[in-house]
């Protein structure tokens, strides 16, 4: 697509119609009441600046009676566009071919921020909905006042207003704009959803393109001229090192190898296809600075003694007094891994050189395209509007893809080669090179219980990363939570679930061992214990689908649970089974149950895909995923040292949808929080099984043997 | 080591690419003959997102140097299994039963269970699970990829039975 946003607007003009709006579901009713009569600018005939709109969310009406939406945020596979289609195609009332969907291309989309947090149905649909509903709205009384019909005998449909009861419209959208941006400021809070909306079980808009190979990531892109990059990375820790020397002859003199130099720190390679920079690469010898020890890749104690108080994240009664008269004191530490995203699409990007007008185009996959615009502006000293990012479908981010360094390595390339450069990360270097690994934790823990079995007190004190997920689960009144950091190499980078993940395995594994102690079962004591009555329903929800009460288990079988509370107002309880192998040491997964309320549910089919895989991953962290590190270096090179889930480690997974926390409520999503509860529902059932607690993940087969004393 | 000029037999088609005997007959697919459903994903052969068809076998394409296929072996690429609008039953069941997030691994996905098939129709979902096994889906959509091909196994014995 070659044409610009500025070059939208003005084939708009005059006829066309533009609904700028946004949607911050932080944003309370107060700050920014709904403006019922919208504030309307005149398209641009001839566009400057638009810096208003730049900030929102497009729906536009074409005079042909296209629809085309424009949105920053990006396809990841969470099922972004299907989710859009769906609501856009249904709200107004149009073909699914009248419908223009474009994501992620900073030169026609708005800066809508990341697509994280799993906001795609939570902020993006929800927006798009509540847009809609306002254009309805706003259209019929456009078409009231042109037309001179009272508002109450017209009514919306099919992209455009007519007669109540008619079937045509009397006039289109477009007709009715003549030529206006129209922005709308919308309140989550007090729009209800039609209940057209709720429940949609509509395929996937890409499938077709997807199973058939079809659907372009940015690795399928080819540009005229294009030549492949590569680079060679250090052996230790890209930021502990730097180049001293590199042997590059042999390399150089490779038929298709067009260039080989030392590029901002590193050996990189281009040449004419992608096996001549990787043999390129092979060839050249590097020699790196040695690291200093004290900058060792520290985990474990020595993360403790170098740590500082960053924040009090939580902080109500008095900790020290609850425990003094509590009637016991379960005092316990839990230690979580290194993990990574492991995206089966490595870090990518094709950018080309500077064009007759100065500027460049980069294709990436990316959760945030207009981040990578202004992190390439800045990398090459250039104007914003300079550059161009185009977000291309990811093949999997999870967290991963936000300022991946891959885009401006690709625009700096492409300005030496003078040519387009596609750059592509090997596996090698996803592990070492990008380097971009969930944070390994030490969580300290204090519980104090009464005589009733309530927790009256708990001391939560997390090191290296953030403590989220503490709060909202138990009814405890005396809590003092604390996050200590210190200098980090890794610091906390996004991954699915974010430090929800690592607190939450010790939260829940550390509640179960509370609940041993005062000889409770551990469901019970939860729901004694949950601030909510929703984990009540949720737990019960879970115990029956597992038939906790009088499940047979077999020897070294076990089941254990754990809940959770993410993001706004996302609940979960996850009830797993589990057998270990005493002889290989061993976890199979042998069943989960899942109970999860997320609000309305919007597409079942995508919530349920999603939410299963979140669960899967989960058993990964678990059980198995873990970057190995050594001294100064990163230690994983393949696929196979860095052990994700497959089709033998997912056991049947069994999903409720309760929505009676808030009802009435928007949709919350569901990307992330599956994955938290799953990693302490396994921990609690290998417990149940064998009666052994693991205060680390992952609780791999060697650590089980050595648990059980066959090492 | 110097460029020849090889021919390959891919999705019934003459095709003709002057590489090194050893380049991966995926970079050939992807950059020689445009075939870019074929996912490059780890190059070591653990992902299986590279997965083709050779003879009929699902094979790791990022291990498999071009040399190796081009005496007259038959290729299959996820582009000759189906086309939008005209897709094989397991395309098909992979969109109805929402077998994929991201959709990266799915050719790969597709390719393995389409050699399943071909060499046992009626597999158990445990013959499934061991034919898939190192096909690498980091969305996870495991479940419903073996509910896809379920659904595929269910439908042609049905008609066997008929």
């Amino acid at each position: 697509m070659s044409i610009t946003r500025r070059q939208f607007l003005v084939s708009l003009g005059g006829t066309g119609l533009l609904y700028a709006f946004r949607f911050t579901p932080e944003a309370s009713a107060k700050t920014e009441p709904f403006e019922p009569i919208p504030v309307d600018d005149d398209l641009p005939q001839c566009v400057a600046e638009l810096p208003d709109v730049d900030y929102m969310d497009w729906i536009a009406f074409s005079p042909d009676g296209k629809v085309s939406v424009f949105t920053g945020r990006t396809e990841l596979g969470q099922g972004l566009k299907t989710v859009i289609t769906a609501t856009v195609t249904q709200g107004l009332e149009i073909p699914p071919e009248k419908l223009t969907i474009i994501q992620g291309d900073t030169d026609l989309c708005p800066d809508d921020g990341p697509t994280v947090g799993s906001c795609a149905t939570r902020v993006v649909a929800w927006g798009f909905w509540l847009a809609c509903e306002k254009i309805r709205t706003d259209l019929v009384k456009r078409a009231a006042l042109l037309l001179g019909i009272p508002s109450e005998e017209l009514e919306f449909k099919a992209g455009g207003v007519g007669l109540k009861g008619e079937p045509h419209t009397l006039i289109s959208a477009s007709e009715l704009g003549g030529g206006k941006i129209v922005k709308i400021n919308l309140d989550p809070a007090a729009t209800p959803m039609e209940k057209q909306y709720i429940d949609l079980r509509i395929p996937n808009v890409n499938g077709e393109l997807i199973v058939t190979g079809s659907l372009k990531y940015v690795g399928d892109l080819h540009e005229p001229g294009m030549l492949y990059a590569g680079w060679k990375g250090p052996p230790y820790h890209p930021t502990l090192t730097r180049l001293l020397s590199a042997e590059m002859d042999a390399a150089r003199a490779l038929p298709g190898v067009k260039w080989v130099k030392a590029v901002a720190g590193r050996v990189a390679a281009i040449g004419e296809r992608y096996s001549d920079v990787v043999k390129a690469i092979d060839l050249v010898k590097s020699s790196w600075s040695v690291p200093t020890r004290s900058k060792e890749l520290r985990v474990e104690e020595e993360a403790r003694a170098g740590a500082v108080l960053e924040e009090k994240k939580e902080e109500e009664g008095n900790v020290d007094a609850g425990l003094a008269s509590s009637n016991l004191v379960l005092t316990e530490t839990y230690k979580t891994q290194y993990a990574t995203h492991a995206q089966i699409e490595t870090d990518t990007a094709v950018a080309t050189p500077e064009d007759v007008n100065g500027k460049i185009t980069v294709w990436v996959s990316s959760q945030y395209p207009h981040l990578a615009r202004e992190v390439i502006a800045t990398y090459l000293n250039k104007p914003e509007s300079e550059i161009r990012v185009i977000a291309m479908p990811a093949g999997g981010a999870f967290g991963g893809k936000i300022g991946n360094p891959v885009t401006r390595e690709a625009a700096q390339l492409a300005k030496i080669a003078g040519v387009p450069v596609k750059l592509i990360y090997s596996r090698k270097d996803q592990f070492q090179l990008r380097g971009h690994f969930k944070a390994a934790c030490i969580i300290d823990l204090t519980t104090g219980v009464n005589a009733d079995g309530k927790m009256i007190a708990r001391k939560v004190d997390v090191f290296q990363d953030t403590g989220e997920g503490t709060k909202f689960t138990y009814d405890i009144p005396n809590v003092l939570t604390r996050v200590y950091g210190a200098e980090w190499i890794f610091g906390r980078p996004a991954m699915r679930g974010t430090s929800y993940v690592q607190t939450c395995f010790a939260t829940e594994s550390h509640v179960d061992m509370v609940a041993h102690k005062v000889g409770m079962d551990p469901l019970e004591f939860r729901r004694r214990n949950a601030q909510f009555p929703i984990y009540v329903e949720l737990i019960d929800a879970c115990a029956e689908m597992i038939r906790y009460d009088n499940h047979p288990l077999d020897v070294d079988e076990g089941i254990g649970l754990a809940i959770v509370h993410h993001g706004g107002s996302q609940f979960g309880a996850v009830a797993a089974k589990v057998a270990v192998d005493r002889a290989s040491g061993q976890i199979k997964m042998k069943q989960i149950c899942a109970a999860f309320d997320i609000g309305t549910v919007i597409n079942r089919r995508t919530a349920t895909v999603g939410i299963r895989g979140g669960i899967i991953w989960g058993i990964g962290y678990a059980l198995s995923e873990e970057v190995l590190l050594n001294g100064h270096s990163i230690e994983t090179e393949y696929l196979s040292e860095y052990r994700i889930p497959r089709f033998s480690d997912t056991p049947p997974i069994e999903i409720t949808f309760l929505n009676k926390h808030n009802p009435e409520g928007t949709p919350r999503g569901c990307g992330e929080m599956p994955v938290i509860p799953t990693i302490g529902a396994i921990a609690n059932a290998v417990y149940n099984a064998i009666g052994i607690r693991f205060y680390s993940t992952p609780i791999t087969p060697e650590r089980v043997r050595e648990a059980l004393g066959n090492a | 080591m110097a460029k020849k000029d090889v021919i390959l037999n891919v999705n019934g088609v003459r095709r003709e690419a002057i590489v090194e005997l050893d380049e991966p007959l995926l970079w050939v697919l992807r950059d020689d003959f445009e075939l870019t459903g074929t996912k490059f994903g780890c190059g070591n052969g653990v992902c299986g997102a590279c997965s083709v068809l050779i003879d009929g076998v699902a094979r790791r394409s990022c291990r498999v140097p071009v040399a190796y296929v081009a005496a007259g072996h038959e290729i299959v690429t996820i582009e000759g299994i189906g086309t939008v609008g005209n897709l094989s039953p397991i395309q098909q069941a992979f969109i109805d039963h929402t077998a994929f997030c991201c959709g990266f691994c799915t050719p790969g996905m597709i390719i393995t269970a389409t050699a399943l098939l071909a060499k046992n129709p009626h597999p158990t979902r445990e013959e499934i699970i061991e034919a898939m096994d190192y096909n690498l889906c980091r969305c996870a959509s495991y479940p419903n990829i073996i509910e896809a091909i379920e659904s595929v196994v269910n439908t042609s014995q049905r008609r066997h039975l008929k």
